[in-house]
């Protein structure tokens, strides 16, 4: 979520990454000490980027859900244990990336239509419906490609290994750093950097006819 | 420079992961190599293909939901054992204190804690000289738990370090960044539902800041009590239209309180905007399911307004 704001000032908006670190610090500490409300207010500030991955790795808001569930509680049994070595945002960024690894390695679906999300009901929809289009009128044949697009390249991500589908997905669409990456996975920024190559040249092999 | 250390490392130049050198040197090669510059293109291409899908983003109703899941979870969930053990719990013993009701001139009572050292004799030898300290005596003050005891080899010398709690009063207006600093802290932290609503109503008056809103916002998601979510509310409702975040904590009350009240006025405040997606999207979610008969009906009404999408 963003806030609205026509002229963004870049020192208030670091004085604001400051701030929202320092933030964190206390909610920690406090919630260390048992304050609930201090580990709820920390969850606000990671969830919505928790849900995202969970919901893109899993597949269903259900397994999402579920996922979210699990590293928040996970967080929270063991926020006793946090000693600050890394930031938060690192340390439960790891707890469900490993979740979610958990999850595709026991997946073993192929899929090669578009990508299909459940609802809470039951009932499907397609993940592409939920991307608004700006337009008054949108071009149908465009919205054809689009959803033809969007399905060759989740079969594409669904033939890469857990790990190389993990750093794509933390890279391309999460825009963190290598290094972080590294960090999140337990790994060096040269291996997240020779699985990231990996990932994008298989890719490549599997979306070569439509470029 | 080897076209093969170029292919090598032409993703990460895409995804702006190389470093300045080794970019520089791989920018010098590509502008000889028509091989590799080519390379480069189709990498770029194959990039922007990828980028020109957006990801959806987790609907507003499964954030909610998962945060209603998660709230009722961590009800029962106990945190690990060890620091709780070990470490002492100021905010547990706050709630033996009686706190006062925040006055209209802001003043309100804190506490704080501080720091003292003081010398005590081992027990068993004869008394010595009195105990020196540089603190009020531990009968004007509560013990809140001990830093540190050392004793100094071949002495009777103890010297114990403590903390203690002693109640503060400050008083100023609510321009004054301290008083907003202590409201801050009392919106949030407070165990008595009173003072909460009594900061939250004055913090209503500064929703400008944008920490203010933070803590309104915050108010309006976690409170426990209604009232103080009400008032939340109130604070907020000028800022539905311009602030994204505003909006969205309006529409997960209206779509999640536990509170009918509160999910009315969030249904009145959303009433300006219910021609965004996100809005309209939750309005026929509610026009289809909610539990509720009167906002069933009044997202009906909404949706009725709004034209037709083709």
């Amino acid at each position: 979520m963003e806030r609205v704001s026509e002229n963004r000032d870049p020192t208030r908006d670091r004085m604001a990454g400051q701030a929202h670190r320092i933030d964190d610090t206390i909610l920690i500490r406090e919630a260390q000490h048992g304050n609930r409300a201090a580990f709820e207010e920390l969850v606000r500030h990671y969830d919505q980027a928790v849900l995202r991955l969970a919901l893109h790795l899993t597949g269903t808001e259900q397994d999402a859900q579920d996922v979210y569930q699990d590293a928040f509680l996970k967080a929270y049994k063991n926020i006793g244990s946090f000693r600050f070595e890394c930031s938060f945002y690192t340390w439960i960024y790891r707890i469900v990336t490993n979740l979610c690894l958990d999850h595709l390695r026991k997946k073993n679906v192929r899929k090669e239509d578009a990508p299909v999300v459940k609802d809470g009901d039951g009932g499907e929809y397609d993940l592409l419906d939920q991307v608004p289009d700006g337009r008054a009128g949108a071009n149908p044949e465009r919205d054809l490609m689009r959803r033809q697009l969007g399905a060759r390249i989740s079969g594409a991500l669904e033939r890469l290994t857990p790990r190389e589908r993990m750093v794509f997905e933390l890279k391309h669409y999460h825009g963190l750093k290598l290094r972080t990456v590294g960090e999140i996975l337990h790994t060096t920024e040269e291996t997240a950097k020779n699985t990231l190559f990996r990932a994008t040249q298989k890719l490549r092999g599997q979306l070569a006819d439509m470029r | 420079m080897k076209c093969e250390w170029v292919r090598e490392n032409i993703t990460l130049q895409v995804y702006g992961e190389l470093a300045d050198d080794a970019r520089h040197e791989l920018e010098q090669h590509v502008a000889r190599c028509a091989d590799c510059a080519a390379e480069l293109k189709v990498e770029r291409e194959f990039h922007a293909l990828l980028s020109a899908e957006r990801e959806a983003e987790p609907s507003p109703n499964l954030l909610a939901a998962s945060r209603m899941k998660l709230q009722e979870a961590l009800e029962t969930a106990e945190q690990g054992g060890f620091w709780r053990r070990l470490a002492f719990d100021p905010a547990n013993w706050l709630r033996q204190v009686n706190f006062s009701p925040a006055l209209a001139s802001a003043i309100l009572m804190v506490g704080f804690a501080g720091g003292l050292g003081i010398s005590y004799e081992v027990f068993g030898h004869p008394p010595g000289p009195p105990a020196t300290t540089k603190a009020p005596a531990p009968a004007e003050a509560s013990i809140t738990g001990i830093q540190s005891i050392t004793q100094e080899p071949g002495s009777n010398q103890i010297d114990i370090k403590y903390n203690t709690v002693s109640t503060l009063e400050t008083q100023g207006s609510l321009n004054d960044q301290r008083i907003q600093q202590l409201l801050l802290f009392a919106a949030r932290n407070n165990y008595n539902s009173g003072v909460r609503m009594d900061s939250v109503d004055l913090l209503t008056k500064k929703p400008d800041v944008l920490q203010v809103r933070d803590a309104l916002i915050y108010a309006l998601q976690y409170d426990t009590n209604p009232g103080v979510r009400l008032k939340a509310l109130d604070g907020l409702g000028g800022f539905v239209k311009d602030d994204v975040q505003v909006r969205d904590a309006v529409l997960q009350a209206l779509v999640s309180d536990s509170n009918p009240g509160v999910r009315t006025e969030a249904m009145r405040l959303i009433e300006p905007v219910k021609a965004d997606g996100s809005v309209r999207g939750v309005l026929m979610t509610l026009a289809a399911k909610d539990q509720s008969q009167y906002i069933k009906s009044q997202a009906r009404t909404m949706l009725a307004q709004l034209p037709e999408i083709d």
